[in-house]
């Protein structure tokens, strides 16, 4: 209970009080604080959870499981890495005269409304409040996107919040829809959109009205995660945000929006064969690792880079809870919280190397070795995890996905149901055996795209008028813990967040 | 009074209809100024239909949502938008990708396209305003089009807020309003996503002195 509280009322209190304070040491401190209570308030709730199972409170207001625990670890974890690392970033730019130290208020103010929002996403026990609460986050981030307020962010800031807001309006619809449904068996109590409600009479539903409900919240969550082909907004969108709010937005909140599409799966899975919900996942998470991938070839900003590995490892994780089954479950959750780790990674170095360089273009940067040793090695660290190379714990996820898919392929029921779409009848053996063939083939180009970009930066001698050398910031310190945590977790999982994990698998697999 | 069920399941569709008949007006509209007045008009035909439900239902929360609909959508939100378009100047006739005539025939499409895909869902519903629903889909999918079709930020705006309205419609007719507290949060998004949307186009407006989006290309491969 008390634990729920801090977790809500912790990034309000600090949102209000950065707006009138003024003295930026202060509002670090504030930032630091309320991001220490997260975390807190989610170890005693993951406890609770691992003790106790699912509970409720706030009169039925918040509902907690292993799932949603496991989201707020990943959002309490990344958070505070970015705070840490705001510290000597946002300082930094306003010592530059990048923005005026005032600007500073609203930023954090932005930020901590941000946090609010995907907390209230994560606990809510009614469909209908998570998706307020998702939309709330389109409205405290476009602003955040657009900071540096140059023509491109503004572009990318505008792009954002109009294409995520339309696709989270087609989720409002399929969340309408689902009302509809649960209208006609629970009758008509305000109760009727909560998950502890629907989830003992969702083999009652109306199974129609649930895939198209299904269907329009894919379409519009999609949209947040920036599945292919609702992914535009999201290259312009990383790469002019500030680098810590991209570091939340590739690690945390497209996260958020996962977790959103699996809490409507386990309904719509009682009602409907689960081979229609997660054939759907598959195909959409295939389109876009396969487009990502071809993507990552062509790129030549760094930023952008990493904004279309982003959209390449949620098709990995799409394809994992599309897959199914015990591992392939557990490979897409464990994907997700590798991504998180490895990407915020990536973008904590990319904003280290856009201050000394003062370009996004890969071509330009070389020499980071000698130029700033830490991010190098940062840079590589986060590139190679983001390829899936052993020892990283990705790379066990990735493998965790592919044997996977290998194993039981795409859902077949959906496949040949619609057999307008997939023309050509393969056998169920030959289509996963080519499923996991252009799987591998796409691994192999990303990862090829990847490295060979991420070691022309880092090698080499760096151009005239750059500074040599890199003195330790408190910035530094998430680096390098993050670091740690991905190879760490590649040899041993511990015990607390394996059970976690397990648990959040079985919630997704109970159909 | 009583009004019999199917007299006032009739009322309602009238109802929706006279919506769906304003977002074809909006797609037809070519100043801007105009199809502000016309998402007033129409978000006041959204008032009464939802007055018009909670009065035949008596369920009276939804006199609250249909009050707030009548503050933000027909009151502060076209002030906002209209305050917008004075300071931007932009009486001009609007760009358009899609003609008039051609946008018609697509919307036409688009409300037969909304009666197919909800076919098969309208007769479960027991509500007597079920039909609604179909008329709301047709209403999202128009709004979202217009977004397509046009290229002003503001006229953008316009049509996510048809969207919005499409949406409202198909909560209150098909399932007599959703719970208090989302119904609630919607609207606040709304209202502070359109509020957002007018400082953007003051900051576009500002830095390229246009908000035309076909302008905004400056982020491509």
């Amino acid at each position: 209970m008390i634990e729920v509280l801090v977790l809500l009322i912790a990034p309000l209190l600090a949102g209000g009080l950065s707006l009138v304070i003024h003295r930026s040491a202060l509002l670090h401190a504030i930032n630091l604080a309320s991001m220490g209570l997260l975390v807190a308030a989610e170890i005693m709730i993951t406890r609770t959870v691992l003790r106790d199972g699912p509970f409720t409170v706030l009169g039925g207001l918040v509902y907690l499981d292993a799932l949603s625990a496991f989201i707020l670890f990943i959002i309490g974890v990344v958070g505070l890495a970015c705070s840490l690392y705001m510290r000597s970033y946002m300082d930094d730019q306003v010592a530059r005269g990048v923005i005026a130290p005032r600007r500073l208020n609203l930023f954090f103010f932005l930020f901590h409304m941000f946090l609010l929002a995907m907390v209230i996403a994560t606990v809510a026990n009614s469909v209908g409040v998570q998706w307020v609460a998702i939309e709330a986050t389109t409205l405290a981030t476009t602003f955040l996107i657009a900071f540096w307020r140059r023509r491109e962010s503004l572009e990318a800031g505008w792009k954002y919040l109009i294409l995520c807001s339309v696709g989270i309006s087609l989720a409002l619809f399929g969340v309408v829809l689902t009302y509809y449904s649960s209208l006609q068996v629970l009758g008509d109590v305000s109760a009727a959109l909560n998950v502890t409600q629907l989830l003992p009479v969702a083999d009652r539903l109306n199974p129609h009205v649930l895939k198209l409900a299904f269907i329009f919240m894919l379409v519009g969550y999609g949209t947040k995660i920036g599945l292919v082909p609702m992914h535009s907004w999201l290259p312009d969108a990383y790469t002019e945000a500030p680098a810590p709010v991209a570091a939340m937005l590739a690690g945390v909140l497209e996260i958020v929006a996962v977790y959103a599409i699996l809490r409507m799966r386990m309904i719509v899975d009682h009602a409907v064969p689960a081979a229609f919900t997660g054939g759907l996942l598959a195909l959409l998470g295939f389109t876009s690792f396969v487009t990502a991938a071809f993507f990552i070839l062509i790129q030549h900003n760094y930023k952008r880079l990493f904004a279309y590995s982003s959209i390449e490892h949620m098709g990995i994780a799409m394809i994992g809870f599309g897959v199914g089954g015990p591992l392939g479950t557990f490979g897409g959750l464990f994907h997700l919280l590798n991504h998180a780790f490895a990407k915020s990674m990536a973008f904590f170095a990319a904003g280290n190397i856009h201050r000394r360089f003062h370009t996004v273009e890969i071509g330009q940067v070389q020499g980071l070795a000698i130029a700033q040793p830490w991010t190098a090695m940062a840079l590589m660290v986060a590139g190679l995890a983001l390829s899936a190379l052993p020892p990283f714990a990705s790379f066990v996820s990735e493998v965790q996905v592919v044997t996977a898919l290998a194993a039981q392929g795409i859902p077949g029921q959906w496949l040949h149901s619609s057999g307008g779409m997939v023309t050509f009848a393969l056998s169920d053996q030959f289509s996963s055996l080519g499923f996991t063939g252009l799987f591998l083939l796409c691994a192999v180009l990303a990862f090829s795209g990847l490295l060979y970009r991420i070691t022309g930066m880092v090698w080499g001698t760096p151009p005239e008028g750059i500074a040599r050398g890199e003195t330790w910031t408190l910035g530094h310190l998430p680096i390098i813990v993050l670091a740690a945590t991905l190879v760490g977790f590649g040899f041993f999982l511990p015990q607390p967040i394996r059970q976690l994990l397990e648990e959040a698998t079985k919630i997704l697999l109970i159909h | 009074m009583q009004i019999s069920p199917h007299i006032g399941s009739q009322l309602v569709d009238l109802c929706s209809a006279l919506l769906l008949l304003t977002c074809f007006a909006i797609v037809a509209q070519r100043r801007l100024s105009a199809c502000v007045d016309l998402f007033a008009l129409q978000s006041a035909f959204l008032v009464l239909t939802a007055a018009l439900v909670a009065f035949l239902t008596g369920n009276h929360h939804i006199y609250i949502a249909a009050g707030l609909t009548g503050l933000i959508k027909v009151i502060i939100i076209p002030r906002v938008l209209k305050k917008v378009i004075e300071r931007l100047n932009v009486k001009r006739e609007l760009v358009m990708n899609v003609n008039v005539p051609a946008g018609l025939l697509i919307c036409g499409a688009l409300v037969m396209l909304a009666f197919f895909i909800t076919q098969p869902i309208i007769p479960l519903g027991f509500l007597l305003t079920r039909d609604s629903l179909a008329i709301a889909l047709a209403i999202v999918l128009i709004g979202f089009f217009t977004m397509i079709a046009r290229q002003k930020a503001v006229s953008q705006l316009v049509g996510f807020l048809v969207m919005e309205n499409g949406l409202f419609l198909g909560a209150t007719a098909a399932t007599y309003g959703m719970p208090l507290i989302v119904e609630l949060g919607v609207f606040f998004d709304v209202l502070i996503a359109a509020l957002i949307a007018g400082i953007y186009t003051n900051r576009l407006q500002d830095a390229f002195d246009s908000v035309d989006t076909s302008h905004l290309t400056v982020l491509k491969e």
